[in-house]
């Protein structure tokens, strides 16, 4: 089954290399602030730096295992992982520019950062209050966010452990991966790595091998979870590291709504992000997972800037469901694909995904879909924004397996390009290897005209308003797939991230 | 079929019909302001037809893909220079196209099919850039395959940085019957943004209410679906860009459809 | 109101207004009329604020401001109103959104306060009756799928929200059945008030029938030549331009 996972290398045959100009500069700067990030904050004093130093090796493996207190049928599995790891190159196929990145000078392990608390809103850092207040994130939240000591307006203990008791009343686990594998071992001993196995690709070996820490949720059979995960995660949104690790179990029959991530600005000092998302869905369940990713994009220099370099992938058994959202605005580079694997017969699909790009942002996102079963269904809607000097590429695999009899698919893949310096790219491939499929696939590609800005000017919307209003209105049919809530601050953000591209 | 002259390995050709066996390496320069027609003759070797269309001057070519091989045909657009071009893929073979558009008000349109049976594997590349501003470029591509045949239609139009105003289309569809394979990856590569491109690719059956109309009116299932697939494939012919091959095209596509 | 004195404007190096000199007055009708290419569109775009035209010579004032300094949004939320000819369709924008932001920057730009959901709820439905416009369009994307009809409804409906000072109709009759015709041009004159002033671009005198016009100017290569009542629009559906023309071509 994962050998037709893996097709997805048959890209790199593919592609036309685009190179854009990155200075020798630019490489260094990202290397020094790899550096400087993780010495900010240094080790646990009980840890002799010079005996584990920078770079990766079994030894590290052993103490970030140790650090965390896991058994060691876990340390094996990173073992393992890591010795995958080490026969593999570094992928070249995406339509991205990255500087070459020296995996030997990267601490693979740092204590929990300590926040720095502040006593009032006033400390925080007046550009980041303004783009809070642009989102129009409640007070509550923006201090938490920011870091302020919540616990003096907001008694966030008692709101987790509502959350908690609600959850558990209904059998719902729902933790940081550290934990499960402490407490329920048998559950992720089942299913982690057994939709993205380490083997699946040098991110998600690298992954296996030193993920520091992330969530697992787990719904019971024929549960429905009774509110947005969102709402708890967000709360308590901690930083979660750079190489995340999240497992979602949804049982026969359940049903669980997840949201991963947030509008607002996440300030994070680690360079390179590799998570890995694994998402199984037993017989007849439904999961809803959405994603807003704003990650600090770099300046408008394109200097610095998160690396976003993500595997998601969801397998779906019997009539199962997964829907995939994503709205992605951060990161100066993001590279990924959350994916359904179809295995069960009557399972659907369906991935929804605004990607923004601006200034010098890089994106190479999309999903495959890969139907086994038979009656898979599956919908790919995507709409990718490029503006200032960015490149924004949609990538797809729909691939329909030998015995996946009436498989359907439908792609719809749109561009909108602001600005003759940015570059929108289409590339999907589709494989067919059951005569009783029908795929459809579609791609367009526009940008903002003339007449409609003099059509909103003479209304009275200014030029920045109404590039925002057509940018949401092209973007509607995936932001209505958002919970609600979402959904209004994800519209404020596109526009937002858009600021400065129109002149 | 008049004037119809046999081209060699290189040079120049003027108004008229030419044939040109590719069976060798050519370099053929399209004399500006003429109207040419060339029909290409097919044969199973490597070969690589350099073309070139000199300003304002209109080709029609015609290549059916019966003996297989490797054919790799480019085509340089020169100013208002102008292309229509007719592919049959009818065998085994490799057959890749690529279209330089590199001065304004070019245009390039491409009309093919592929049709595979038994075990034929077969590959069609077609790519299309746009290098200047003010071109146009129409591809579009259908594709049968079945039995154990694997058919692959990969297309890419790559749209340079100020290359404002173009105006593309792709389109790829395809058949798949029985136990073939096909796969499909038509692709864009846009850096400006004045620019309207689309591209479309479906995959499936033919539909089977008209099938159904057809039994019903007396036709077996196996003949009412090589019926509708005949009709598919056969506008590529009867479009053809040089009208008087389109008998001939037609023909050679009804006799493949009987080994379906 | 409105004062255009010697307006000159050019797309690229063509020439197209050529000397405009026009007067409107509050609670006036002018009508502009004149064959295909005489540069009514031009006009009514430049007055606007289409940065496609570029002014070359000449003044407009509006309310004794300056009007050509002023961006094409400070023109709207000044009170000057373009009813397109080909209003543009703007997908996944709802009407309704649409509107809403529009009638709130107006508001803003006069020192008011944003209305209430329930506030503009209320308007909305109350303009979409003068138009006769169904109200279910509101909630779909701007122009998006309108018919030929529905569009120019839904331009004189949002003139009924913006309430403007000063509505340049450029053809709004063009492609209306009589019906449809009838209602837009009923909308129009049930707009009308001692306050505002309407300048209805059109080919046709069927228009004019409905909306009684002060003045009519006939529009010929760039400049108005020719001036007079509601009775010159007759006499142009009877006789066509040319009469006009030669005399022009004459002087």
């Amino acid at each position: 089954m994962f050998a037709l996972v893996n097709s997805f290398c048959y890209f790199c045959t593919l592609i036309i290399k685009h190179c854009m100009a990155m200075s020798e500069t630019k490489d260094k700067d990202i290397l020094n602030s790899l550096e400087t990030s993780e010495y900010k904050y240094g080790f646990v004093t009980d840890i002799e730096t010079d005996t584990i130093g920078r770079g990766l090796s079994e030894d590290v493996i052993r103490l970030i295992s140790e650090k965390k207190g896991e058994p060691e049928w876990m340390l094996e599995r990173r073992l393992k992982a890591y010795r995958h790891w080490l026969t593999m190159k570094h992928p070249n196929w995406a339509h991205l520019d990255i500087p070459e990145i020296d995996f030997q000078d990267v601490i693979y392990y740092a204590a929990p950062k300590q926040k720095k608390v502040l006593n009032s809103m006033d400390e925080v850092d007046p550009e980041l209050k303004r783009t809070f207040d642009k989102l129009g994130i409640p007070l509550e939240e923006q201090m938490a966010l920011a870091g302020v000591a919540v616990d003096a307006v907001m008694d966030s203990v008692s709101v987790k452990t509502t959350f908690r008791e609600t959850l558990a009343e209904k059998g719902i686990i729902f933790c940081s991966i550290s934990e499960a594998i402490k407490e329920y071992p048998e559950l992720i001993k089942k299913y982690l790595g057994s939709v993205v196995p380490y083997t699946d690709n040098f991110y998600s070996a690298l992954n296996a091998a030193v993920f520091s820490d992330g969530s697992f949720c787990y719904i019971p059979k024929g549960v429905r979870c009774p509110m947005e995960l969102s709402t708890y995660f967000r709360i308590n949104a901690e930083g979660t590291g750079q190489f995340e690790r999240t497992l979602i179990v949804a049982d026969e029959g359940s049903y669980v709504s997840y949201l991963e991530g947030c509008t607002a600005p996440r300030r994070d000092e680690n360079q390179l992000h590799a998570a890995v998302v694994e998402i199984v869905v037993e017989k007849d369940a439904d999961v809803k997972y959405s994603t807003v990713q704003n990650w600090y994009p770099g300046d408008k220099d394109g200097k610095g800037g998160i690396y976003n370099f993500v595997t998601k992938r969801g397998l779906c058994r019997e009539g199962a469901h997964l829907s995939w959202t994503q709205v992605e605005t951060g990161s100066a580079i993001t590279w990924k694909y959350p994916s359904c694997v179809l295995l069960g017969d009557n399972s659907s699909g369906e991935f929804y995904s605004v990607a923004m790009t601006n200034n010098y942002q890089q994106a190479d996102t999309g999903t495959k879909m890969i139907h086994i079963g038979r009656n898979t269904r599956s919908r790919i809607v995507s709409k990718g924004i490029s503006a200032g000097k960015s490149q924004n590429a949609y990538r797809g695999l729909v691939k329909v397996a030998k015995g996946a009899e009436n498989a359907r698919n439908y792609s719809q893949c749109d561009s909108l390009l602001i600005g003759d310096k940015c570059g929108a790219h289409t590339f999907p491939v589709v494989e067919c290897h059951n005569s009783t499929a029908v795929l459809e696939h579609e791609a367009t590609t526009s940008k903002i005209s003339e007449d409609q800005l003099f059509y909103c000017n003479q209304r009275g919307l200014s030029t920045e308003d109404a590039v925002g209003l057509i940018v949401n209105g092209y973007a509607r049919e995936v932001l209505a797939k958002l919970p609600m809530e979402f959904a209004v601050e994800a519209q404020k953000l596109l526009s937002l991230s858009l600021e400065g591209s129109v002149g | 079929m008049q004037n119809m002259v046999a081209v060699s390995s290189s040079g120049k050709v003027g108004s008229g019909r030419w044939s040109l066996v590719a069976d060798h390496d050519a370099q053929i320069v399209v004399e500006g302001g003429c109207r040419a027609e060339i029909i290409i003759a097919d044969s199973d070797a490597v070969v690589k037809l350099n073309i070139t269309v000199e300003p304002n001057a209109l080709l029609s070519v015609v290549h059916a893909v019966t003996a297989g091989g490797t054919t790799t045909i480019d085509y340089t657009l020169l100013e208002g220079a102008s292309c229509r071009v007719t592919e049959v893929v009818l065998t085994s073979s490799e057959l890749n196209i690529s279209a330089r558009l590199d001065a304004p008000m070019a245009s390039f349109e491409l009309d093919g099919a592929f049709i595979l049976t038994g075990d034929e594997r077969g590959s069609v590349k077609v790519d299309v850039a746009h290098n200047v501003a003010d071109c146009t470029s129409r591809t579009s591509f259908k594709g049968v395959a079945s039995g154990r045949a694997t058919g692959r239609f990969s297309g890419l139009v790559y749209v340079a940085p100020d290359a404002q105003r173009t105006n593309s289309e792709q389109s790829s569809r395809n058949v798949v019957i029985g136990d073939a394979h096909i796969d499909t990856l038509p692709q864009l590569e846009i850096y400006a943004d004045d620019v309207k491109c689309s591209h479309g690719a479906t995959v499936g059956q033919m539909d089977s209410e008209a099938v159904l109309y057809m039994r019903q009116r007396g036709l077996s299932l196996v003949d009412a679906k090589r019926l509708q697939i005949e009709g598919f494939v056969a506008d590529v012919a009867m479009h053809s860009s040089i009208s008087d091959t389109a008998e001939r095209l037609t023909e050679l596509i009804s006799a493949k459809l009987e080994t379906l | 109101m409105l004062k255009v004195e010697n307006l000159h404007a050019s797309v690229g190096d063509k020439e197209i207004l050529k000397g405009i000199n026009l007067e409107v007055k509050a609670g006036e009708v002018h009508a502009i009329m004149g064959p295909n290419g005489s540069g009514k569109s031009t006009l009514a775009s430049v007055l606007a604020g289409n940065e496609k035209f570029t002014v070359t010579e000449g003044k407009v004032e509006f309310e004794g401001e300056n009007l050509l300094d002023l961006a094409i949004e400070e023109r709207s939320r000044k009170g000057i109103f373009l009813g397109f000819q080909y209003p543009v369709e703007i997908p996944g924008v709802t009407m309704a959104n649409f509107m809403k932001l529009a009638v709130n920057e107006h508001r803003k730009a006069r020192g008011e306060e944003p209305l209430s959901a329930a506030e503009y709820l209320k308007m909305m439905r109350e303009k979409s009756a003068i138009v006769e416009l169904d109200p279910k369009l509101t909630s779909r994307s701007v122009n998006e799928g309108f018919s030929g009809g529905e569009k120019k409804k839904n331009e004189i409906f949002q003139m009924a929200m913006l309430n403007p000072k000063l509505a340049i109709l450029d053809e709004t009759d063009s492609g209306l059945d009589i019906d449809a015709l009838r209602i837009v041009a009923t909308g129009v004159t049930r707009l009308h008030t001692p306050e505002n002033a309407t300048v209805v671009i059109t080919h046709y005198q069927r228009l004019l029938d409905y909306i009684v016009p002060d003045y009519v100017h006939i529009l010929y290569k760039g400049r108005i030549i020719y001036t007079g009542d509601k009775t010159l629009a007759l006499k142009l559906e009877k006789e066509g331009y040319d009469w006009l023309i030669n005399d022009y071509k004459e002087e």
